[in-house]
C-alpha cells in the first residue's frame, strides 16, 4: 500500500480523461442540442466528476497491481526473446490476456 | 470506532462481527446488521429506537454495556432502551461504566436505579489495578488578573448591579448578601424559590416587577461572568444583545450607568481589548511548544463559549507556524458563529491526529465522548464547571503519558471559581466515601439473576489469544486539492518515453494493438500475480480453436475436450447404425469406445513413425512407383501407429495410380485383380490372426515393384477383405459388417485400428460379389485416397507431380506441401510436449501458409462437435436411422461430395496427428459414414422408396455441410463456442433445403435413366471400379489442389474478414461458404474453394442490410472467382472460361433482380446456395459418367452450372413432376425439422424447396450443354 501511485497523479489522470470525454460529450449533444434548448441537463452535465480520496486510493492501488502485472508478464515475455529492454512489442502480445485479467 | 479497534485489539472479538451504528445509517441497513453481526456499538438513540421498532432483536441480546452511564438519568435513551429490555423479561447483563458517577449520593442512586445495576465497583487512580495505567497529571492553576478596562466596567457593572439588587432585598426575596458575590445561579435559585412560594408581604401587582429584576440581575452577572472570564468582547456582546433584545431591556435602556459600561467596552474594544487571558494562555503555549515537539505535542484548549473560542482563535493566529490551530465546536448554528458539521468534526479530527492540526481550540463538545487524540496538554480557558466536566476535560490527558492541565483563573473571580473547584474535589471525595465497599451501605441494588447455569462453574483461564492485525476502515479523507508535482519527479528517460508515445502534439499516436500477436493468445501467458481470469480461459479456448490447436491434453480445456469426446462417441455410433442399414437400431458403443482407445494409444507413436516415413519416401525414388512406396511407408508407419488409417492408405494408393497414370483404369484393374486374387495368400497371414503385424511385414516384402506395392497394399485391405468375405459368407451383408466390427472388438486395441481396415476390405468383398458393392468400394477408395493423399503430401512433392501434370499451380502445391510438412512437425511436437506446440504454432502462425493448417486442424473438432449436435437434435433412434440412410444416399448420390469432406477431415487428420484423440475417430466417423453411405446408395437407395431416398440425402448433407461449415467455422476468429453451436443449427435447416436439392435429383436422374447419379455410379462400377476409382483419384487430386487453393484464399479472406469486422462475420457468411464449397462437388472444387471466400465477403455485407448490392456483389464476384479458380487449374482454355463467365454474367444478373422481386434477400441467399449446390453435384455425376478427367471440362460446366441454377432460381413457374413429389419429401423434411427445432425455418426451406426443385432440373439441362462446352 504505500508503494503505489500518488492519488494525486491518479486524480489528474482520471480528470484528463473525464475532462476528454465531457468535451466529446458536448460535441456529440452540442450537435444535436443545437436547435433543441439547452436548459435541464447542462447543469448537470457541466458538473465535473470526481472521485473522492478513498476512491482515489483504491484506484490507484488497482492500477498499481495492473501494471506490476504487465510489467512482468512483459518482462518475461522480452527474457523469453533474449531482449532486456521492454518493448510495445512484448506487451502487445500480453495485453489482451492481461485485459481479460483484470 | 475507537471501541471497536480496543475490542479487537484487547479481547479479540473479529472484525466481521462488529458494527457501529449511528443514527446516520439507514435504518433498514441497521436492521440488517442487526440480524447479521454479534457485536454493535450504537448510540444510545439508536438502541432505543430500533428496540422501539423492533428491528433490534432483543430476545438475542446478551450482554448491554453502557458507556457514559452517567447519563442514565430522566429520559435518557439509556433509561428508556433499560427499561424496554426489562419489559420483555430477558436474561441479559447490563455493565455501566462511567468516570464520572455524580457528585452526590442522589443522582448516583438514581443512575443505579435506571440501570438496574447489582453490584458497583469504584476505582480510582489510586487504586492498584488501576494505577499503573494512570499517568501523572499535573493540575496548574494560574491565576491571572483582570485588566484594568475590564475591572473599570466590572465596576460600572457592579454599579448598575447594586440598586437592583437592594431593591430585592428589600422586598425579601433575595436575602442580603453581598452583590459582588452573587452569581447567575444563585440568582436563579432565588427566582425559582420565589415563583413557587412568594413571600405574602409583596402584593400580587409587584410580582412582574420583582421577575423583570431578577432577569436584568442574571443578565448582568452573566454579562459579569463573561467579563472576567473570557474577556471584554464577549461581555460586550451579550450586553448589546441584552440590551436590544431582552426582556430586561426595557429595565435597563433607562439605566445610564449601563450606557457608560457600554462605551467603555466599545472604547477598549477598539483598543483591540487586550485579554491578560488570552496573553497568558499564550504564553503558556509557546513555553509548551518550546519543551516538546510542535509536531508531536497536541494541545487542547477548553472554553465555554463560542466567543471566545473565536478570540483564542485570534489570537492564536498571531503566534505562528508552530502552532496550528482549529476550532472544535458544535453543530449547532448561531447567529455569529456558524457551528461545524459532524463531517467536518471528523475532519478536524482526523487532521489532529495526523498533525495537521496541533491545538484544538473546542467548546464542550471535545470533553467527552469523541474520538480525540491523547493530547500533552490541556488548558482549561474558564474553570467555573462541573467537576463532571473538569474531570473529562483532564481526562484528555495523562492516558499515555504525563500530561498537564492547566486551569487559568482570571484574577477578580479567583474566589469563585475557585472555590468552586474545590468545592467539587471535596464533593468527590465526599461522593467516594460513598461508593467505598461497593457502595452497599449506600444505594440500593437490584438483584439480577445468575445467567450462567449452576451446573458450570466457570473458572479462570488464561487464554492467549492470536488477534489479527486490525484493519482499520477507511475514513473520509477530505480532498486536497493541492496539485502534487508529480510532473517534476518524472527522470528524464521517463520523459522521453512519454514523449515517445504520448506526445502531446498529437494526440494518441500510439495505441498498443490487441490483434498484433493473435497466435500468443492461443496459449496463456505467463502470470506474475494475477491468476488467469475466467475470460481469458474463454479467450485462449476460442483462439486455439481459431488455431486449431485443440490442446486436448490441457487441463485447461476440458470443456473442449468434453465437447469432441461426445462428439467422436456420436459419430462412430452413427456410422455403425449406418453398417447395419438403419435396420438395427441398436448402437455399437463398444466400437467408438476401441476406436477412441486406440486413438490414445497411438497417440504417443505417430511422430517418430512419421519421421520414419519421411525417410523412407525419398528411398523410393521412382515416380510412380515412389507413390505406392509412399503409401506403403505410409501404411507401415500407421500400422506402428497402430491406426486405423493403414487401412485406408492401402487402399489409397491404388487410386493414386490410377489417378497418375492415364492408364489407371487397366492397372487399377490389374490391382483390383491383384487384390482379388492377393486376399487369398493374405488372408493366411490374417488368419495367423497376427493381423496387424503380418501385414506389415508383407508389405515391405512385397515393396518390390509399386504393382507389386499396391498390390500388396491391397493384399492387406484385401486380407483384411477377406475375413470379412468370410463373414460374408456367413451371412448376410449387414450382419457381415456387423459381425466384423464386434470381433474386433474382441480383440485387442491394437488389433481394434483394423477395425477400420476390415471394413473397407469387407467392401472390396462386395464389390466383388455384387455392382453394388463395387460402388462402394469405389467410394471408400476415393476416400481412403484422399486421406493418404493427405499423409503423402507432407511426405514429398511426387505426389504433387502427378497433380502437376493436371496443370495445376505449382505455388499452390508449395504452399500445400509448406502447410503439410508444418503441420505434421508441429502435430509431432504437440504429441511430445504441448508447450513445445504452442511455440511452434505460433512460428507457424508467422507464416500465413502455416496459418492454413491450424485453421484446418481445429475445423476437424468443429466438424466433430456439429456432427454430435445434429445427432442429439435428431435424438430419435429413427432419425438416426434415416441420417445414417441418408448419408448413404448421400454418398451415392454425390461421392464427389463425400470425397471432398473426407479429404478434408484426412487432412485435417494428418495435420492434426497430434491429436490423435479427436482425429483418429473424426477420420473413422467419416469414413465409415462414407463407405456405409455408399453402401446404402447402392444397395438401399435405389431399392428405397424415393421419400426416404431423400430424407437420407438430406441428413448426409447436413453432415456434409455440417463439417465444413465447422471448417469454416473454425477459421473465423471473432466466433464463440455459442456461435458455432448455433451456427450448425441453421447449417442443419440449411441442409435440409439442400436435402430437396437432392432429392429432385435422384428423382430426376431416375426418370431420365441419363445423368443420376446412382446409375452412373451403378454402371461405372459395374463396368470397373477403377474408373471410379481413377475418376476419383482425380477427382481427389483436384479436391487437393482446390483445397490448397481454398486454404490460401480463406487465409487471406477470413484473416482479413476477421480482423475487420471484429463481430466476425455472420453465420449466414460462413454458411454460405460452406454451402458452396460442398455444391461444386469434387470436380468443382477450385471454383468452390474459390467461392467460398467470396461467399464470405459477400455474405457481410448482405448482413449489412442490402440484399441488393450483396446479390449483385455474389453474383460478380462468382464469376471472377472462376475464372480465378480456372486461372490457376487450367489457364489454357481461356476461351471456353470466357465465355462460361459471360454466361454467368449474364444470367446471374437477371436472376439477381428475379431475386430481388422474389423474397427476402435471406431466402434468396439460401435458394441460390441451394442452387449451386445442386448444380454442383449434378454435373460432378455427369462429369463421371463421360469419363472425362480434364479439370478444364469440369470447371467450364461448373462456372455454367452455376449461372444456370441461379436462373433456375428465379424461375419460379418451373415445376415439375418431380417437384411435386418432392413435396411429400419436403413434408418429412419439415417433420425432421421440427424434430430439430427448427420450426421457424422451416416455411422458409419449403418455399426454397419448391422454387429449388425446378431449379435442378434446369440445372441437368443448362449442364449438358456446358458439358459440350468443355469438350
Amino acid at each position: 500500500m504505500e508503494n503505489t501511485f500518488d492519488p494525486e497523479l491518479i486524480r489528474a489522470i482520471f480528470k484528463l480523461v473525464w475532462s476528454r470525454r465531457a468535451l466529446e460529450r458536448e460535441r456529440n449533444e452540442g450537435t444535436e442540442n443545437l436547435d433543441g434548448e439547452v436548459g435541464a441537463g447542462t447543469s448537470k452535465k457541466s458538473r465535473p466528476t470526481t472521485a473522492n480520496a478513498n476512491a482515489l486510493k483504491l484506484s490507484s492501488e488497482l492500477l498499481r497491481l495492473f501494471i506490476t502485472e504487465a510489467v512482468q508478464r512483459t518482462a518475461t515475455i522480452a527474457e523469453a526473446e533474449g531482449v532486456y529492454k521492454i518493448e510495445t512489442t512484448h506487451l502487445e502480445r500480453i495485453l489482451p490476456q492481461l485485459l481479460l485479467d483484470f | 470506532m475507537q471501541q471497536i479497534e480496543a475490542c479487537h485489539n484487547i479481547v479479540g472479538i473479529p472484525q466481521e462481527w462488529t458494527i457501529d451504528m449511528t443514527g446516520l445509517m439507514n435504518p433498514s441497513k441497521r436492521s440488517c446488521f442487526w440480524k447479521t453481526k454479534r457485536v454493535f456499538f450504537v448510540t444510545p438513540q439508536v438502541l432505543e429506537k430500533d428496540i422501539q421498532s423492533g428491528t433490534c432483536l432483543v430476545k438475542h441480546l446478551v450482554c448491554l454495556v453502557i458507556d457514559e452511564a452517567h447519563r442514565a438519568m430522566g429520559n435518557y435513551s439509556y433509561c428508556v432502551a433499560v427499561r424496554e429490555l426489562m419489559a420483555v423479561q430477558i436474561q441479559l447483563r447490563i455493565l455501566a461504566l462511567t468516570a464520572t458517577p455524580g457528585s452526590k449520593q442522589p443522582t448516583i442512586q438514581k443512575v443505579i436505579d435506571n440501570l438496574n445495576i447489582s453490584t458497583l465497583e469504584y476505582r480510582n487512580e489510586s487504586d492498584p489495578d488501576v494505577s499503573p495505567y494512570v499517568h501523572n497529571r499535573k493540575l496548574e492553576l494560574v491565576q491571572v488578573a483582570m485588566g484594568k478596562d475590564a475591572i473599570e466596567i466590572n465596576n460600572l457593572l457592579l454599579e448598575v448591579i447594586r440598586p437592583f439588587v437592594s431593591r430585592l432585598c428589600a422586598i425579601g426575596v433575595l436575602h442580603n448578601r453581598d452583590f459582588q458575590t452573587l452569581s447567575p445561579c444563585e440568582l436563579l435559585n432565588s427566582r425559582d424559590k420565589f415563583r413557587q412560594a412568594p413571600p405574602t408581604a409583596v402584593p400580587h401587582t409587584k410580582y412582574g416587577e420583582v421577575e423583570g429584576y431578577f432577569g436584568v440581575l442574571i443578565t448582568l452577572y452573566h454579562v459579569r461572568k463573561l467579563l472576567s472570564s473570557h474577556g471584554i468582547r464577549p461581555a460586550y456582546e451579550m450586553l448589546e444583545e441584552k440590551l436590544k433584545h431582552g426582556a430586561s431591556a426595557r429595565l435597563l435602556s433607562k439605566n445610564e450607568v449601563i450606557w457608560k459600561a457600554k462605551l467603555q467596552m466599545e472604547r477598549s474594544l477598539s483598543h483591540g481589548a487586550p485579554n491578560p487571558k488570552l496573553s497568558k494562555m499564550m504564553e503558556i503555549l509557546t513555553d509548551h511548544f518550546k519543551s516538546k515537539d510542535p509536531k508531536n505535542s497536541r494541545v487542547i484548549i477548553f472554553s465555554n463559549f463560542r466567543g471566545s473560542v473565536r478570540d483564542i482563535m485570534d489570537s492564536l493566529s498571531k503566534i505562528g507556524e508552530l502552532v496550528k490551530a482549529t476550532q472544535f465546536i458544535g453543530q449547532s448554528s448561531g447567529k455569529t458563529l456558524k457551528g461545524q458539521t459532524q463531517k467536518v468534526q471528523q475532519a478536524v479530527l482526523q487532521k489532529f491526529r495526523a498533525g495537521g492540526y496541533n491545538v484544538i481550540v473546542a467548546t464542550s463538545i471535545g470533553e467527552e465522548g469523541l474520538d480525540i487524540m491523547e493530547v500533552d496538554l490541556v488548558i482549561c480557558f474558564d474553570a467555573n464547571i462541573s467537576p463532571l466536566r473538569m474531570i473529562q476535560r483532564m481526562g484528555r490527558t495523562g492516558r499515555k503519558q504525563d500530561g498537564r492541565v492547566d486551569i487559568l483563573l482570571s484574577g477578580s473571580c479567583t474566589l469563585s471559581s475557585g472555590m468552586g473547584y474545590l468545592r467539587k474535589q471535596n464533593n468527590s471525595k465526599a461522593v467516594r466515601k460513598h461508593m467505598r465497599n461497593g457502595g452497599m451501605h449506600s444505594f440500593d441494588f437490584h438483584s439480577s439473576p445468575r445467567m450462567i447455569p449452576h451446573i458450570c462453574k466457570p473458572e479462570v483461564q488464561f487464554v492467549e489469544f492470536s488477534i489479527e492485525q486490525y484493519v482499520p476502515r477507511g475514513r473520509n479523507v477530505k480532498d486536497d486539492p493541492e496539485q502534487s508535482s508529480f510532473i517534476d519527479k518524472l527522470s528524464e528517460t521517463e520523459a522521453e518515453l512519454i514523449t515517445k508515445y504520448f506526445d502531446a502534439s498529437t494526440e494518441g499516436t500510439w495505441i498498443p494493438s490487441l490483434i498484433a500477436f493473435p497466435n500468443f493468445q492461443a496459449f496463456p501467458s505467463p502470470v506474475n500475480r494475477i491468476m488467469h481470469s475466467f475470460r481469458t480461459g474463454m479467450l485462449i479456448d476460442a483462439m486455439q480453436h481459431l488455431r486449431g490447436l485443440s490442446l486436448s491434453v490441457d487441463i485447461k480445456n476440458p470443456l473442449d475436450e468434453g465437447a469432441v469426446s461426445p462428439c467422436q462417441w456420436l459419430e462412430p455410433d452413427i456410422v455403425t447404425e449406418g453398417d447395419k442399414n438403419g435396420k438395427d437400431s441398436i448402437s455399437i458403443p463398444m466400437f467408438p469406445q476401441a476406436h477412441i482407445q486406440r486413438d490414445i494409444s497411438d497417440e504417443a507413436l505417430p511422430p517418430g513413425i512419421r519421421s520414419k516415413e519421411d525417410i523412407y519416401e525419398p528411398d523410393s525414388l521412382a515416380q510412380k512407383p515412389p507413390h505406392c512406396f509412399l503409401f506403403a511407408a505410409d501404411f507401415v508407419s500407421i500400422d506402428a501407429h497402430g491406426r486405423v488409417q493403414i487401412a485406408s492408405v492401402p487402399v489409397f494408393p491404388l487410386v493414386r495410380k490410377a489417378s497418375s497414370n492415364e492408364t489407371i483404369k487397366s492397372d487399377s484393374k490389374e490391382l483390383l485383380n491383384c487384390m482379388k486374387q492377393d486376399p487369398s495368400p493374405r488372408i493366411f497371414s490374417v488368419d495367423g490372426s497376427e493381423t496387424y503385424i503380418h501385414t506389415k511385414p508383407n508389405l515391405t516384402n512385397s515393396a518390390e515393384t509399386r504393382c507389386r506395392n499396391q498390390g500388396s497394399e491391397l493384399i492387406s485391405c484385401l486380407g483384411n477383405c477377406n475375413d470379412r468375405c468370410e463373414h460374408l459368407l456367413h451371412g448376410l451383408e449387414s450382419t457381415v459388417l456387423k459381425t466384423p466390427t464386434f470381433a474386433v472388438n474382441s480383440e485387442d486395441n491394437t488389433l481394434v485400428t483394423p477395425d477400420t481396415a476390415k471394413r473397407p476390405p469387407t467392401l472390396f468383398a462386395n464389390e466383388s460379389s455384387s455392382d453394388c458393392r463395387d460402388v462402394e468400394l469405389s467410394p471408400r477408395l476415393t476416400n481412403f485416397m484422399e486421406r493418404g493423399v493427405v499423409p503423402e503430401s507432407p511426405i514429398g512433392e511426387t505426389s504433387n507431380y502427378s497433380h502437376a501434370k493436371e496443370n495445376m499451380a505449382s505455388i499452390s502445391f508449395q504452399c500445400e506441401d509448406v502447410f503439410r510438412h508444418v503441420h505434421p512437425k508441429c502435430s509431432e511436437k504437440t504429441v511430445n510436449n504441448s508447450t513445445v506446440l504452442s511455440a511452434k504454432i505460433s512460428n507457424c502462425g508467422v507464416k500465413k501458409i502455416n496459418f492454413l493448417a491450424p485453421e484446418n486442424v481445429s475445423p476437424a473438432k468443429f466438424c466433430t462437435v456439429l456432427s454430435p449436435n445434429c445427432l442429439n437434435t435428431e435424438g430419435n433412434g429413427k432419425v438416426r436411422m434415416n441420417s445414417g440412410l441418408s448419408s448413404k444416399a448421400y454418398v451415392s448420390a454425390s461421392l464427389s461430395d463425400g470425397k471432398i469432406q473426407t479429404p478434408l477431415c484426412t487432412r485435417r487428420n494428418s495435420a492434426n496427428a497430434r491429436e490423435c484423440m479427436s482425429d483418429s475417430p473424426v477420420n473413422e466417423a467419416i469414413h465409415t459414414p462414407l463407405v456405409d453411405l455408399k453402401n446404402s446408395s447402392c444397395s438401399e437407395d435405389w431399392r428405397m422408396s424415393s421419400g426416404e431416398a431423400p430424407e437420407n440425402v438430406q441428413q448426409t448433407r447436413k453432415f456434409k455441410r455440417l463439417r465444413k461449415y465447422g471448417d469454416f467455422g473454425g477459421k473465423m476468429p471473432s466466433k464463440t463456442m455459442k456461435e458455432n453451436y448455433n451456427g450448425p443449427i441453421k447449417n442443419l435447416s440449411r441442409s435440409f433445403t439442400s436435402g430437396k436439392s437432392s432429392p429432385p435429383k435422384h428423382i430426376g436422374g431416375k426418370q431420365k435413366e441419363l445423368f443420376t447419379h446412382a446409375k452412373d455410379f451403378i454402371e461405372e462400377e459395374a463396368e470397373v471400379s477403377s474408373e471410379v476409382e481413377v475418376s476419383g483419384d482425380e477427382e481427389d487430386d483436384k479436391d487437393n489442389s482446390s483445397y490448397d487453393d481454398s486454404f490460401i484464399d480463406d487465409r487471406i479472406n477470413p484473416t482479413a474478414g476477421s480482423t475487420q469486422a471484429a463481430s466476425g462475420v455472420d453465420m449466414m457468411a460462413i454458411y454460405r461458404r460452406s454451402l458452396l464449397s460442398q455444391s461444386p462437388g469434387d470436380n468443382q472444387l477450385n471454383c468452390l474453394t474459390n467461392f467460398s471466400p467470396d461467399s464470405l465477403q459477400s455474405a457481410r455485407p448482405a448482413e449489412s442490410g442490402s440484399c441488393f448490392s450483396e446479390k449483385v456483389k455474389y453474383s460478380l464476384q462468382t464469376p471472377q472467382t472462376g475464372l480465378h479458380s480456372g486461372n490457376l487449374s487450367e489457364g489454357s482454355n481461356s476461351v471456353s472460361y470466357q465465355m462460361g463467365l459471360e454466361k454467368n454474367s449474364l444470367f446471374t444478373l437477371p436472376g439477381e433482380n428475379d431475386s430481388l422481386q422474389r423474397e427476402e434477400c435471406k431466402t434468396e441467399r439460401r435458394k441460390r446456395k441451394l442452387s449451386f449446390i445442386q448444380v454442383g453435384s449434378v454435373p460432378n455425376p455427369c462429369l463421371q459418367q463421360e469419363g472425362l478427367f480434364q479439370s478444364l471440362a469440369t470447371g467450364t460446366t461448373s462456372y455454367e452450372v452455376q449461372p444456370a441454377s441461379n436462373d433456375t432460381n428465379r424461375d419460379a413457374a418451373f415445376y415439375d413432376d418431380q417437384f411435386y413429389e418432392s413435396l411429400d419429401f419436403d413434408a418429412m423434411e419439415a417433420q425432421a425439422a421440427k424434430l430439430l427445432q427448427l420450426k421457424p425455418e422451416v416455411p422458409t426451406e419449403r418455399k426454397q424447396m419448391l422454387n429449388l426443385s425446378p431449379c435442378i432440373e434446369e440445372g441437368h439441362r443448362l449442364n449438358s450443354p456446358s458439358f459440350d462446352l468443355g469438350i
